[in-house]
């Protein structure tokens, strides 16, 4: 930086360069030396939990304490997790266009049609969740006509998140057979909560288009309530319960 | 700082952390307090930012997430202060509920007006900020400026891992330190403080 001592009039500061600010403003904000204090009692904290054993690597499992650098890069995505997303929206783009076009006449081909592309975008991930599949036509002849697979998942997914929110134990929220399924549609055990991350973000992307496809949409009305969070017993719920009349006139 | 400007701001550490936290994992205490001296002065800057006077009580909560959970890091030097940046920006934004206020722009702002002035001690050669005054500056950006100047400039995360912290794009947060430091260069000017700053700053340390 020029210095401009020199100069007829009073001496014009030099433009602060923002980069050099930078390193003022680094040095002054850190300030002063660490309290000594803060740190034992930090250092106590360490030995706590170490001699606890709640340091061992066996915990390892959240995507969020991966900071890897090629982890970082990519915003803390997995490129698995990124290309399902992609899938998972053209597909659903597709369906919700599909089924605005459907009408009334359309609900057990609707129906049958959301069972299809989203066992065909969760094949990307694995292999696709057969049972639930095999039911969406004989939903569809009682009328329930709604995709059971995203159902279930949804609720599935719901419970696995409850039990990384809420700190239970997995074994109290989700039984085995629901939990495999888990697995299968994630493609295996490390990838259930982006794959949950996913299902829960798009049914939320499902609930708009529903919202704008309106009363095309076979047996849901777009405020539809949210699926009972007992894992695996999505399947059974009659829409007629608590929903507006207009849901089974189309 | 002697040597002039560093590759990039906290990197020349990023070695020297890394070892240790993998070292700390392993249960060495005395790693664990190395990577405590290197990352603590940067987090409790961006907690200043943020939360202002409670900045320590906050860092006591952070360090507390940070030993319990160091099992679970996967990283090095550089991911570990992105990891620490995010458990402490949590922590601070969960105590800002508790309080139900907003985080400080305003506060250290007002406080600022009754500070002295940009210098410590009339006699000191080399003219640098005092640290309420650097951050009563900071506290002064947008909520977005702020925390990326903080972030990219305090806690020496680089832009990827700065956009991971905020969960915005790398743009986005380019974009808010690059007008924050400006703000702040523009601010500097006008007040006159920067004369022989910059200049010296390098020479004497």
């Amino acid at each position: 930086m020029p210095e401009r001592h020199d100069s007829d009039g009073p001496p014009t500061p030099p433009a602060a360069n923002p980069s050099d600010l930078a390193e003022l403003l680094a040095a002054a904000v850190r300030g002063g030396a660490v309290d000594a204090d803060a740190e034992r009692r930090v250092l106590a904290a360490f030995r706590a939990a170490r001699d606890e054993g709640a340091h061992r690597a066996a915990a390892r499992n959240r995507r969020r304490d991966d900071w890897r650098p090629e982890r970082v890069r990519r915003g803390g995505r997995p490129v698995r997790t990124t290309l399902v997303a992609l899938v998972a929206s053209l597909a659903l783009g597709g369906v919700a266009v599909a089924a605005i076009g459907s009408g009334s006449g359309g609900t057990r081909d609707a129906g049958a049609e959301r069972g299809g592309p989203l066992p065909a975008s969760s094949a990307s991930t694995g292999p696709p969740v057969t049972a639930p599949n095999q039911s969406a036509p004989a939903q569809a002849d009682r009328g329930f006509s709604r995709p059971p697979s995203a159902r279930d998942t949804e609720a599935h997914c719901r419970a696995y998140d409850s039990v990384k929110k809420h700190g239970k134990k997995r074994g109290q929220v989700l039984d085995s057979t629901t939990w495999q399924r888990l697995i299968q549609a994630a493609g295996g055990a490390e990838n259930v909560g982006a794959y949950c991350a996913e299902q829960l973000a798009e049914k939320k992307e499902k609930k708009k288009e529903k919202g704008n496809a309106g009363k095309s949409k076979p047996g849901k009305s777009p405020k539809a309530p949210k699926v009972s969070k007992t894992p695996g017993g999505g399947a059974t719920k009659n829409p007629k319960s608590t929903k507006s009349p207009e849901s089974k006139a189309e | 700082m002697g040597q002039g400007r560093q590759p990039h701001r906290g990197r020349t550490s990023d070695g020297e952390l890394g070892a240790a936290v993998a070292r700390a994992q392993e249960g060495d205490e005395a790693a664990f307090a190395v990577a405590y001296r290197i990352v603590q002065p940067g987090l409790l800057g961006y907690l200043r930012g943020l939360v202002g006077d409670e900045a320590e009580d906050v860092a006591s909560d952070t360090w507390l997430e940070i030993a319990r959970d160091l099992g679970r890091f996967r990283g090095e030097g550089a991911g570990f202060r992105g990891w620490t940046a995010t458990i402490a920006r949590h922590r601070a934004l969960d105590h800002l509920r508790r309080l139900k206020v907003r985080p400080r722009a305003s506060a250290l702002e007002q406080d600022m007006l009754d500070l002295p002035g940009p210098h410590s001690t009339h006699d000191q050669a080399l003219e640098s900020l005092s640290t309420e005054y650097a951050l009563g500056l900071v506290a002064s950006l947008p909520r977005d400026q702020a925390e990326a100047v903080l972030l990219r400039v305090v806690v020496g995360l680089d832009g990827p891992a700065a956009a991971r912290v905020l969960g915005k794009r790398p743009g986005a947060v380019r974009t808010a330190a690059h007008r924050g430091l400006k703000r702040l260069a523009s601010r500097l000017d006008a007040e006159g403080v920067t004369d022989d700053g910059p200049s010296t700053l390098g020479e004497s340390r």
